[in-house]
């Protein structure tokens, strides 16, 4: 057969197999070290520190079951957390991650290599994302090729929409639940591919693991009832399908019961109904198909299929039934949101404050993943050309991953995987075609020679050889091309099998195009890299504890204000001085500053959330009283305006105010903290509500004094902030950090002689009581 | 003969009280003019005699300051010069509430004339008249002018001595506002008003009552000497005018052959502000499940728990704390913002000075108090709180192999004993089919 | 022809289908079969206290319930690897492989079955 270029012919094939794979494990050793390399940008320059928010109370657990042991940490009751209701920590969250790190932490420590417990946790995520590459290559082996595993591989290894939730120091959940996601669905297709009921069992043993690992399991619980749904639907049923969802459902499903956070939901709401219709309807349809295999009256057949679909139709009544009357919780408002996307706004305003929860814009698509955009597209029509069970499962997994991933931001992360998959299909697709140096036949020599595959150059990043060993018979060839018309492997065995059907040649000529295509796949994925790196160093690596600017001459400025704030809780006040924050500084506060918080990022009690909103947005005298009851020592604020940081809380007030209005609609109005033009204004045309609002008070007391007499100027709502600045007389100023980025106010302890603060203050200041009518016992006879 | 026999008589009466003491120190100042020092010789003697240690200060005079460097100089300070209008620089109504937050106790004595501490009276909720309107009464018909008063004391007080005599008073009387911590001592009598008699406005004096209403500045409704306890212990008697003190007035007779019970009435508002009398405090509380002695730090819902304080009283004759066990009503809270348990606690009969309470913890975690807020009018108010955390069961905490689960555990045993058996018969038939299969290949 | 669903009908295939079960199925499956039934039996007992009786301890139930459901769906796909007629279907799991996943997934179906039950 003619060859574009030569090919050397005197390599045995056990040569091939082996040099194929030492090369393979020597690219996926490169790929988990640049995965790995590239989630260090955080650490390399700023320090080994727990980024954001979430990670703090994770790394307050794990801290928690390191010294403690697991009983302990199970058993974990919070004081210090939602003061004074306390938090059941072993009960209330997913313990996966923190009992990863308790193991790897009690390993390292049993062979004599003393790693502090905080840098497990920071680098746990680029481990991880290791093993994610790892799975993820194993996936899409078994869709097409262990190529096009590679460059699966490889894609995920260093695609930002992954690494923003895995860079060292985040420490949150999808560190290690993306790694189990892939490698549980990888046990799922390996299942189902040779309906075995050990690889059922391994998926469920993952799935468990996944389900203590992340609350986003539900998308698993959900995606493979649907796989074999689908797989029903299109009378694609077999024995196989039976033992591998069975198998993997049984288990998976007592198994998640295990998890305490989890308890009794897969049998109890509706997000797991459908992984337990389609059981039940698998158990019917096996049933038929057994019954059907000893019976062969044509009538009992029909009757058979009526009953089977009658039955159907009753057990989803019934589920219908259940749910209405309650028995069966309805989705539950996170999940329902993403069906209804304004419900959130009108009905639950936490979670649509949460600005991860917000509908993705149309550059981050491409800021998360870049050329894979277009190329994910093309993989899954690849995928349509086989169709076999798995690529069924990647082209479901693909259409809702791309809806979910439309609604919210946060979940582009559930969509990177098959991305990945889906353009490495595509991409390995494409250099298969272009590599492969066989060139077609002239028309009449179609069905001989065609068949096999060479070796192939390596011209890619990270690429690898195609496995299948080179045919040098015919009779092979012809052997090969049977047995690649029931699995085809590669493009060459597709175009036999195509061309044995329509009798025309279809290949690629001479060397120039192969050079040219490949050249620019490689040019295409060069700039891939770096748009990676690039977006990696810039945009996803900042601790967001520590911030950076840059002087004016071009150095770097560190901004401390956090940790400095957080420290001077820690040194200065009681320890168990009660702290009052909005609810995104709470673990932060837990963490570092170690002091009893009132509300935090778990946020699972609406109105203690509400009652912090209330008396941060009421006046002094109407917050005092909710600040004593709740033993209030300390109210931290965040304010940006002197510094030109503008995640600060005035820019989240009207999330409070919204959330307190929720509770207290007769209290608390949104509109009157807006202009009578409905702007929402912090100089002179300030509402009254909003200048004498806590927030108000705490954000610009004294600000005016910075200024020296000029005008004070607030840099986040390029606003004039009033001459005459708020006073306090409930709060005493304590401490504000460099750049007035956090305000810590103490709360004044009611007046020894009874009298409300705002008195005392006057008196205090010598001005004159204002006479009051005395009490008179006396009633005038109407 | 007789004035002489009933002075011996009432010098020997307090006596008896010698070395009585107060629970917070003994150095008293007495800012008064030098000049009216002597009227008050037997009240102040008196004092000397039990004990204190008395400094004299002109209002005027710059040493000794009350306050040096945010610490009171004296523990307690009594307020004679009620008439004077300027005072030393240390001496301000600012300086006076500093005083009392930390915990000096005062005797503040009123006049008839607009004074700086008139202007702190409103502080402490008390309404005085407009100046120049000293309280004047025409009944009981005696000689003398209408404005000094006898006022008659009420039979039992917790504060005042039993069967007082009546007491004489001149001076201005003051309206009592709403707060919860004046203790009323001596109110005026139902025929007294006040009204202007030496150099006070008529019109000042209708204005304030129309504003007031009518009837507002007559009646046993005005009090004439109040005490005041603040938030923090230390104690002040407002009292509407100095000669109350005076010896004149301790010596005169109220009816015939009637001493007038101004001494004694003096002795038991000092004791009662200098802390001797009606001190209480808790020495110390602990909390424990029922059966054992240890403090937790976490309690488990439902758990039976047992609170105790232990509270005793001031004894002044002896300068000692000693357990009391008098009160009657004593509250404990078991509160998570709000109180979710709100019981009795009762003193234990036996053991003088405890007081004890059992209950069941609520069946809802979270971090909770031992709170017990006990203020009554003239005793010191007793605050405790004991924060305590109260957690779920653990894990293994609850009840396990129940019984009505055994369908269950039969259930779940049975299939696996099945799973055992079943395995073992299918070995057993495969490795006889392969006997008979290999049997038969050959 | 006979109608679809006239009783004598229905008794008549049900007859012959229990005829061409006990013909076609060697001893092996029903012994299968035997155990599955039993599971069954089991099964339905325990779903029925639940129902009628209480639900009190439900994670004992749902433990025990599941230890049912689980074998019984681990032994049906035993049933299913081993028949003799399904082998064109697994091509990888031989009888004696099928065997041992059996074994090993119904171990690990008790360890988590005992883990829940208490």
């Amino acid at each position: 057969m003619p060859t574009a270029y030569p090919l050397p012919t005197n390599l045995s094939p056990a040569t091939v197999a082996n040099t194929a794979s030492l090369i393979r494990i020597v690219a996926l050793a490169l790929i988990s070290g640049a995965a790995i390399a590239s989630r260090l940008f955080a650490v390399i320059n700023f320090e080994s520190i727990i980024h954001e928010f979430d990670p703090w109370f994770n790394y307050r657990a794990t801290r928690v079951l390191a010294s403690k042991g697991f009983y302990e940490f199970w058993n974990w009751f919070d004081p210090t957390a939602w003061y004074p209701l306390g938090r059941v920590v072993g009960g209330t969250l997913y313990p996966g991650l923190m009992a990863t790190s308790g193991v790897i932490y009690n390993l390292l420590h049993a062979i004599n290599l003393p790693v502090d417990i905080r840098n497990i946790c920071v680098l746990l995520a680029p481990g991880f994302s290791a093993l994610t590459a790892w799975a993820t290559y194993m996936f899409t082996k078994e869709m097409k090729d262990a190529s096009a595993g590679l460059l699966a591989a490889a894609f995920i290894g260093i695609v930002p929409g992954y690494i923003s939730r895995s860079v060292a120091g985040s420490y949150d959940n999808e560190a290690i639940a993306i790694f189990l996601l892939m490698i549980t669905f990888y046990c799922w297709i390996k299942a189902l591919k040779q309906g075995s009921a050990l690889f059922g069992t391994v998926a469920a043993v993952f799935y468990f693991y996944m389900v203590a690992a992340w609350g986003g399991y539900a998308f698993i619980t959900n995606m493979i009832p649907l796989h074999a749904l689908v797989l029903i639907l299109m009378g694609r049923f077999s024995s196989r399908l039976y033992v591998a969802y069975s198998s993997w459902y049984a288990i998976g499903t007592l198994a998640s019961m295990q998890v305490p956070f989890v308890g009794f939901q897969p049998v109890k709401t509706s997000e797991h109904m459908a992984a337990l219709g389609v059981f039940g309807l698998l158990q019917i349809v096996a049933f038929a198909q057994l019954v059907r295999s000893h019976v062969s009256s044509h009538q009992f057949q029909k009757l058979l299929a009526t009953g089977v679909i009658s039955i159907g139709i009753l057990g989803a009544m019934a589920f219908v039934l259940l749910t209405y009357k309650g028995w069966i919780a309805p989705w539950t408002g996170r999940f329902y949101s993403l069906w209804d996307t304004g419900y959130a706004k009108k009905y639950i305003p936490i979670i649509a404050s949460v600005s991860e929860h917000q509908p993705t814009a149309w550059p981050s698509f491409f800021m998360d993943l870049q050329f894979l955009v277009f190329l994910f597209p093309a993989g899954v029509i690849l995928c349509f050309r086989e169709l076999r069970d798995e690529h069924l499962f990647v082209i479901i997994y693909a259409v809702v991953a791309s809806y979910f991933a439309g609604v919210m931001v946060r979940l582009m992360l559930t969509l990177t995987p098959v991305v990945c998959v889906a353009s490495a299909v595509a991409l390995s697709t494409l250099l298969d075609t272009f590599v492969d140096p066989t060139e077609p036949e002239v028309v009449d020599d179609t069905r001989s020679e065609s068949g096999a595959s060479t070796i192939s150059a390596p011209g890619t990043n990270g690429a690898a050889p195609s496995p299948t060993t080179p045919a040098t018979t015919s009779k092979k060839a012809k052997k090969a091309a049977a047995a690649a018309a029931e699995h085809p492997t590669t493009l060459s065995d597709i175009l036999a099998s195509s061309s044995t059907k329509t009798a025309k040649p279809k290949g690629i000529y001479g060397l120039d195009t192969r050079i040219m295509v490949v050249l620019n796949t490689i040019c295409m994925l060069a700039f891939f890299v770096s748009h990676c790196t690039w977006v990696t160093s810039s945009a996803y690596s900042s601790p967001s504890v520590v911030l950076a600017s840059s002087n004016p001459d071009g150095s770097q400025h560190i901004i401390d204000d956090f940790r400095e704030a957080y420290y001077w809780l820690r040194q200065n006040t009681p320890e168990d001085a009660v702290v009052m924050s909005w609810w995104d500084y709470g673990y932060q506060i837990a963490g570092m500053a170690d002091r009893p918080t009132l509300v935090d990022n778990n946020t699972w009690n609406n109105t203690h959330i509400a009652t912090v909103g209330k008396a941060m947005s009421s006046s002094e005298e109407v917050a005092y009283p909710i600040l004593r009851k709740h033993d209030v020592s300390y109210i931290l604020v965040i304010f940006g305006g002197l510094i030109g940081y503008s995640g600060d809380d005035i820019n989240k007030f009207l999330w409070m105010v919204r959330i307190a209005q929720g509770v207290w609609p007769d209290e608390v109005q949104e509109p009157s903290f807006f202009t009578p033009q409905g702007e929402y204004k912090v100089d002179d045309n300030a509402s009254p509500a909003m200048r004498n609002s806590l927030m108000y008070k705490m954000s610009y007391y004294r600000f005016v004094d910075l200024f020296g007499g000029a005008q004070a100027m607030d840099r986040v709502r390029q606003q004039q902030v009033p001459k005459v600045g708020p006073t306090l007389d409930y709060l005493d100023e304590a401490f504000t950090s460099e750049n007035w980025i956090v305000r810590i106010y103490e709360v004044k302890k009611e007046d020894s002689l009874g009298r409300d603060l705002k008195s005392a203050n006057a008196f205090a200041q010598g001005k004159k009581r204002k006479r009051s009518k005395p009490t008179t016992r006396r009633r005038a006879i109407l | 003969m007789v004035y002489l026999r009933s002075l011996l008589f009432l010098i020997a009466g307090f006596a008896t009280g010698l070395n009585a003491k107060s629970s917070t120190g003994d150095s008293v100042l007495v800012i008064v003019e030098p000049k009216q020092q002597d009227n008050y010789s037997l009240f102040l003697n008196g004092l000397k005699k039990q004990g204190y240690d008395l400094t004299f200060r002109a209002p005027k005079a710059e040493a000794p300051v009350v306050i040096e460097y945010d610490d009171p100089t004296f523990a307690h300070v009594i307020l004679l010069a009620s008439e004077n209008k300027v005072f030393a620089k240390d001496i301000t109504p600012q300086s006076l509430v500093e005083l009392l937050g930390k915990k000096t106790n005062l005797i503040i004595a009123l006049s008839p004339k607009q004074t700086p501490l008139s202007s702190l009276a409103a502080e402490f909720s008390l309404t005085l008249p407009p100046p120049g309107t000293p309280l004047i009464s025409y009944f009981p018909k005696r000689e003398g002018p209408p404005s000094v008063i006898p006022v008659s004391v009420p039979a039992t007080h917790s504060i005042l001595s039993e069967n007082l005599h009546p007491v004489w008073f001149s001076g201005v009387p003051h309206s009592l506002g709403n707060n919860p911590l004046l203790v009323p001592i001596l109110r005026a009598p139902a025929e007294s008003f006040a009204a202007e008699t030496d150099g006070g406005s008529p019109d000042a004096l209708v204005d304030a009552a129309e504003r007031g209403g009518e009837g507002l500045w007559a009646g046993s409704q005005l009090g004439l000497v109040t005490g005041f306890q603040t938030l923090d212990g230390s104690r002040v008697t407002w009292v509407g005018g100095a000669a109350i003190f005076s010896d004149e007035y301790a010596t005169k007779e109220v009816s015939k052959g009637v001493p007038s019970g101004n001494l004694q009435f003096a002795r038991d508002v000092a004791k009662w502000t200098f802390q001797e009398s009606n001190v209480l405090r808790i020495d110390r509380t602990t909390h424990n499940l029922v059966n054992s002695t240890k403090s937790l730090e976490q309690y488990t819902t439902n758990d039976q728990i047992v609170y105790s304080a232990y509270i005793s009283k001031y004894d002044s004759k002896t300068s000692t704390w000693a357990p009391y066990s008098g009160i009657k009503d004593l509250q404990l809270e078991f509160t998570m913002l709000d109180p979710h348990i709100r019981t009795a606690l009762l003193p234990v009969p036996g053991v003088p000075g405890k007081y004890s309470a059992a209950f069941r913890a609520p069946d809802r975690h979270g971090v909770f108090k031992f709170l017990i807020n006990y203020k009554r009018k003239g005793l010191t108010s007793l605050q405790s709180s004991t924060t305590v955390a109260v957690v779920p069961p653990r894990h293994d905490g609850y009840p396990r192999f129940l019984s009505a689960a055994w369908p269950y555990y039969t259930g779940a045993i049975s299939t696996s004993v099945a799973f055992f058996l079943f395995s073992a018969m299918w070995l057993a038939g495969d490795s006889h089919e392969k006997r008979a299969k290999g049997h038969k290949a050959e | 022809m006979a109608p679809k669903s006239s009783p004598p009908a229905a008794s008549n295939v049900v007859h012959s289908l229990w005829k061409a079960y006990s013909d076609q199925t060697s001893d092996r499956m029903k012994f299968i079969d035997a155990f599955l039934v039993f599971l069954m039996l089991s099964g339905v007992a325990q779903f029925l206290y639940c129902v009628l009786v209480t639900d009190y301890p439900f994670n004992a139930f749902l433990a025990g319930f599941s230890s049912n459901v689980g074998q019984f769906v681990l032994t049906a796909s035993l049933r299913s690897q081993v028949n003799p007629e399904n082998k064109n279907e697994f091509k990888e799991v031989s009888p004696e492989r099928a065997f041992a996943d059996f074994a090993l997934g119904s171990i690990v179906l008790h360890f988590f079955v005992y883990n829940f039950l208490g």
